[in-house]
C-alpha cells in the first residue's frame, strides 16, 4: 500500500509538470520521459542480466512503426491494434531472443547490431507499407471513446508508460527472476548446480525488456506523429548503453540519471556543438568509463557516504569531547 | 564469361579490403583479448586522412599513403595509451576498454563530422582511374593495387607470426596472457604495438576503399560490420581467416547484387544475413584455429 | 527414509574423452543418512565422477538412478529441483549480490510465485520473499556467517566463502548433497567447524558424497569410503578397513603421508 501511494504521488508530480510547460519545453519533457524509460528496460537487460545487446533501440522502433501500420494499413480499431503490436515485439523478440542466448559477449553483441541494422534496411526498402526512407507521416492517435488525447493529456500517458516499466521492472529485479537474472551472470556454473535454467533465463530477460522498448515505441510513435527510419538509425544504437553506463549500470537510478544528463546536456551545450549531441556521450562515456566506472550514481554515493562518514565523526567527538 | 571475371576482380578487391578492416580488429584482440568495435572509425579517419593529403594538398601518392599510415600507427598507439591502459592498470573488469573504445568510437566520427561536415569528399586512387587487363582477368587499377597491398600485408603478417621469435611472442600472449608474461613477453609493449599496427591495417583498408566510396563520416560503422562478419565467417583463430571470409562475403555480395533478381537497397542486407546465418550455425568460422603443437 | 535402499545407485558408470578412459565400469551406492567418501590419487577419476553425479557432465556409459528415477537426460538445472546439490572446489560465489542474495539463489527451484505473480506485485509474491529472506538467514547462521548476512561477498575469507557455497547448497533443500574437496584450502580449526556441519547435514538425513584427498578428514567423517584409481574402483570399505586394502596402498605408494596421517 505504502508504494502504491508512492507511485500515485509521484503520477501526479510528473504529470502535474505537463500542464505547466510550453509547446517546445513539452517536447523536450515528453522525449526526456521516453528516454528514461527504455534506458530503465535496457539496464535490466545490460546491467543486471550482464547481455550486451544493440538490438533494443530497434525494438523500440518495430513498435513504433507496427502500431502505425496496424492503424493505417490495416485500419485496425485501437485497442486491438495496440495488442497486435505488443504480440508481434513479444514474438519477434523471441524469435531474436532464442538463437542470440546461445552466444555470448561479442558475438551477442554482433548478432544484436546486425538485426538491428537489418530492421533499418527492412524499413527502407518497405516499399508502401513502411513508407521507405521516408517513413510514415500522415497518421495521428486516433480518438479514445470519442476523445483526442493531445497536449498535455497525451503526456500523461506517456509518465503512465514509465511507471508501468518502472514497477513491472522493480518488482522482477526484486524477485526469484531478478537474482536468477544476477547469478547467471555473475556465475552460470554455479546458478546452474542451483537449479537455474540459464537459458530460459536469459531469453525471458531478453524478450521482456525488448518487448518493453517496443512498447515505449508505441507510446512513441504518435509524439512526433511521424517515423522514419533515420529515427532508428546507426548513431542512436549506443546511445543507451551510454546513458546506462554514464549513470551508473545495474540501477534503476543510474538509468534514470544517466538518460537526463545525456539527453538533456547536449541540448543545453547546443550553441556550442549545435546538433553533434554524440560528442557529449562519447566524451562522456570514455571519461564515466576510465574515472567513474559506477557511473554518476557513484558520484551521489560516495557523496552519502562521505555525509554519513562525516555525520559519524561529528557523533564520536560529542560523545568524547 | 568476361562479365563473370570482372566480377571476380572487383569482388577479390572488396574481400581484400574487408579482410584487412577484420586483420586490423584480430591483431588487437588475439594478444591482449580486447574487443575493438572502433576499427571502422578508425578507416574512416585514415580516409580523410588521405583526402586531406591526397587530395587538398596533392602530395603523391606514396608520400601521403607512408604519412597516413605513419599517422595511424600514432592514432593507435595514442588511443592504447589514454583510453586503455589506465584501464589495464586499475585491473577494470574485461568489459571496461570495450565500453571506452565504444564512446571513442563515437568521439571519432563526431569529430570527423565537425571538422569536415557531413558531405562525402573524394580521394583519389593510387594509380589513377584506369583499367588493366591482366590476361582474362580485367579490372579497374585500383582493384588491382588493392589485391597487391593486401597480398603483401597479410604474408608479411603471417610470416611475422609464423617465422619470427616476436611474432612468436604475440601469439604465445594470446594464447596464456600470464604464462607469456612469466615468460619475459613485455605485456604493455605487446598491447601498445598490437594497437598501433591494428589502426594501420584498419587506416589502409580505409585509404584503399575510399576511392570508390568517398570519405564519409558515417562510413565506418557498415565497414566494420563487414568486417566483423568476414572475421565470423573466416574463423578468429588464424589470421588468413580474416582474408578467406572477407572474399567469400565479398563474392557473395556482388553475385547476389549482380545475379539476383532483387533491388539493390535489399543487398544492403546480405552481409548482415550472412553474418546470422554463421553466427547461429557455425560461429567458429570456416577455418579452424591451429591445434597446439605437441 | 527406507534405510536400506540406496538413495543414489550408480552402476557401470564410464566417461570417455576421446581415446581416453577417465572413469570406468564404477558402482556406488548412497543411502540416505549416510557419509560415502571417495578418494583416490590425482588422476583417478574423481573430479569426472563428481561431475557425473551431479549433472555438469554427461556418462558415455552406465546409469545413475537417484530414488528410484534415472537420470540420464535429465539437463544440468534438472538436478538440483530434483534434490542433487552440489558445492564447487574453487568457490563460486555470485560477486554482485550479499550473502543472504546468494543463498537465495540457493531457494530458485523452490520458490512458489510464478512470473506473472511477480510483476502483478502480489501480496503472496512479497510474503515469499520474505519467508525465503528468512530462511537464507538461518542457514547462513547454521553455517556461522550471522554477522555477514548483508555482506559484500568479496569481503568473505576463503574458509567463509565455503560456508557460504555450504548454506546456498542447503537452501535447495538437496536429498544428497555433493561436497567437492570441501576441506581443501581451510585451516584446522575451520575443518573442524565443516566436520560439524556435514556430520549435522546427514544426521538430518540427507545423503552425503564426499570427495576428498585429505585422508585424515575422512576418516573421522565417512561411514564407507570408495577408493578410485586409474578411473576404476579398487576398493568400496569402512575407513580403517579401506587402508589396509593391498590395492590402495599400492595406489598411495608415493603418498604413505597421507595414510599414514590418518
Amino acid at each position: 500500500m505504502k508504494s502504491l501511494v508512492r507511485y500515485i504521488v509521484a503520477a501526479l508530480v510528473l504529470s502535474g509538470v505537463a500542464f505547466v510547460l510550453g509547446s517546445y519545453q513539452t517536447d523536450v519533457y515528453r522525449k526526456l520521459l521516453l528516454w528514461i524509460t527504455l534506458a530503465l528496460s535496457y539496464n535490466f537487460l545490460f546491467g543486471i542480466c550482464g547481455q550486451v545487446a544493440f538490438s533494443h533501440f530497434a525494438f523500440y522502433g518495430i513498435g513504433a512503426y507496427s502500431v502505425v501500420i496496424f492503424i493505417t494499413q490495416l485500419a485496425l480499431p485501437l485497442p486491438l491494434a495496440v495488442l497486435a503490436t505488443v504480440a508481434l515485439c513479444v514474438a519477434l523478440a523471441l524469435v531474436v531472443a532464442i538463437p542470440a542466448t546461445r552466444l555470448a559477449g561479442f558475438y551477442l553483441a554482433l548478432a544484436t547490431l546486425a538485426f538491428a541494422q537489418l530492421f533499418i534496411v527492412v524499413l527502407n526498402e518497405g516499399g508502401t507499407v513502411t513508407g521507405g526512407t521516408g517513413g510514415l507521416t500522415n497518421y495521428r492517435l486516433p480518438d479514445i471513446f470519442g476523445v483526442a488525447v493531445t497536449g498535455p493529456w497525451y503526456t500523461v500517458a506517456i509518465v503512465l508508460l514509465l511507471l508501468g516499466t518502472f514497477a513491472m521492472l522493480w518488482r522482477l529485479e526484486r524477485s526469484w527472476f531478478g537474482r536468477a537474472c544476477r547469478a547467471v551472470r555473475d556465475n552460470p556454473d554455479a546458478a546452474v548446480a542451483m537449479g537455474v535454467d540459464a537459458r530460459l533465463t536469459k531469453v525471458l530477460a531478453y524478450t521482456i525488456t525488448s518487448a518493453l522498448a517496443g512498447l515505449a515505441g508505441m507510446v512513441y510513435a504518435f509524439v512526433d506523429n511521424t517515423v522514419n527510419p533515420a529515427i532508428f538509425s546507426q548513431e542512436s544504437v549506443f546511445q543507451l548503453l551510454f546513458m546506462v553506463i554514464v549513470g551508473g549500470a545495474g540501477r534503476p537510478a543510474g538509468a534514470i540519471i544517466g538518460a537526463t544528463v545525456l539527453y538533456l546536456l547536449p541540448l543545453v551545450l547546443s550553441p556550442i556543438i549545435g546538433h553533434h549531441h554524440a560528442l557529449v556521450f562519447g566524451l562522456f562515456m570514455v571519461l564515466v568509463v576510465i574515472f567513474q566506472p559506477r557511473g554518476l550514481i557513484g558520484l551521489w554515493d560516495r557523496f552519502i557516504s562521505g555525509r554519513q562518514h562525516r555525520q559519524a565523526q561529528v557523533q564520536l567527538r560529542k560523545a568524547h569531547p | 564469361m568476361n562479365d563473370l571475371l570482372e566480377l571476380l576482380v572487383s569482388a577479390t578487391a572488396s574481400g581484400c579490403v574487408y579482410g584487412l578492416v577484420a586483420l586490423g580488429y584480430l591483431l588487437i584482440t588475439r594478444p591482449t583479448g580486447i574487443v575493438n568495435f572502433a576499427v571502422g572509425e578508425w578507416a574512416m579517419l585514415a580516409a580523410f586522412g588521405a583526402y586531406v593529403a591526397l587530395s587538398r594538398m596533392e602530395m603523391p601518392y606514396p608520400v601521403g599513403m607512408a604519412l597516413v599510415l605513419v599517422l595511424m600507427l600514432a592514432i593507435g598507439w595514442l588511443t592504447e595509451r589514454l583510453t586503455v591502459r589506465p584501464l589495464v592498470e586499475k585491473g577494470a573488469p574485461p568489459l571496461a576498454p570495450v565500453l571506452s573504445l565504444l564512446g571513442m568510437l563515437v568521439v571519432f566520427r563526431e569529430s570527423v563530422s565537425i571538422g569536415f561536415g557531413a558531405d562525402p569528399q573524394p580521394v583519389p586512387p593510387a594509380l589513377g582511374f584506369g583499367r588493366f587487363e591482366f590476361g582474362p582477368l580485367a579490372g579497374a587499377y585500383q582493384s588491382f593495387f588493392i589485391i597487391a597491398i593486401t597480398g603483401l600485408v597479410f604474408t608479411g603478417v603471417w610470416y611475422f607470426f609464423e617465422r619470427t621469435l616476436t611474432g612468436k611472442s604475440f601469439e604465445a600472449v594470446a594464447i596464456d596472457r600470464r604464462a607469456a608474461a612469466l615468460m619475459g613477453v613485455r605485456l604493455g609493449r605487446v598491447t601498445a604495438a598490437s594497437f598501433a599496427v591494428g589502426a594501420a591495417v584498419a587506416g589502409l583498408a580505409g585509404m584503399l576503399v575510399s576511392p570508390n566510396v568517398s570519405a564519409h563520416y558515417m562510413m565506418g560503422m557498415p565497414l566494420a560490420v563487414q568486417g566483423f562478419t568476414a572475421l565470423v565467417i573466416g574463423g578468429v583463430g588464424r589470421v588468413e581467416g580474416a582474408l578467406l571470409g572477407g572474399l567469400v562475403l565479398a563474392l557473395v555480395e556482388q553475385f547476389t547484387v549482380r545475379y539476383a533478381p532483387i533491388p539493390a537497397g535489399l543487398a544492403m542486407g546480405v552481409p548482415l544475413v550472412l553474418l546470422i546465418v554463421f553466427l547461429l550455425v557455425r560461429p567458429t568460422g570456416l577455418l579452424k584455429a591451429r591445434e597446439a603443437r605437441a | 527414509m527406507t534405510a536400506h535402499n540406496p538413495l543414489l545407485t550408480v552402476r557401470g558408470l564410464g566417461r570417455r574423452f576421446g581415446g581416453l578412459h577417465a572413469v570406468t565400469d564404477l558402482d556406488l551406492d548412497v543411502h540416505a543418512g549416510e557419509i560415502l567418501g571417495v578418494i583416490g590419487p590425482n588422476g583417478a577419476g574423481k573430479s569426472t565422477t563428481f561431475s557425473m553425479i551431479a549433472g555438469a557432465l554427461a556418462p558415455t556409459s552406465g546409469e545413475i538412478v537417484f530414488d528410484g528415477q534415472p537420470m540420464a537426460g535429465v539437463p544440468s538445472h534438472g538436478f538440483a529441483p530434483r534434490g542433487i546439490v552440489r558445492t564447487f572446489q574453487h568457490n563460486k560465489p555470485f560477486e554482485s549480490m550479499s550473502v543472504r542474495e546468494n543463498v537465495m539463489v540457493g531457494m530458485h527451484s523452490r520458490m512458489p510465485s510464478s512470473l506473472w505473480q511477480i510483476l502483478a506485485g502480489t501480496g503472496s509474491s512479497a510474503r515469499a520473499e520474505r519467508e525465503a529472506a528468512a530462511k537464507a538467514d538461518s542457514l547462513v547462521d547454521f553455517v556461522g556467517l550471522s554477522e555477514f548476512r548483508d555482506a559484500d561477498v568479496a569481503t568473505l575469507s576463503f574458509g567463509q566463502g565455503r560456508l557460504l557455497e555450504i548454506a546456498r547448497a542447503l537452501a535447495a533443500e538437496p536429498r544428497l548433497m555433493l561436497f567437492d574437496e570441501p576441506a581443501a584450502g581451510l585451516t584446522a580449526s575451520e575443518c573442524h567447524r565443516l566436520e560439524q556441519i556435514v556430520l549435522s547435514i546427514a544426521k538430518r538425513g540427507i545423503a552425503v558424497l564426499l570427495i576428498e584427498h585429505d585422508m585424515r578428514f575422512l576418516m573421522s567423517l565417512a561411514d564407507r569410503v570408495a577408493v578410485l584409481n586409474f578411473g576404476r574402483k579398487i576398493a568400496d570399505d569402512t575407513a580403517a578397513k579401506v587402508q589396509q586394502h593391498p590395492e590402495v596402498v599400492e595406489a598411495y605408494l608415493g603418498n604413505l603421508k597421507d595414510l599414514q596421517n590418518a
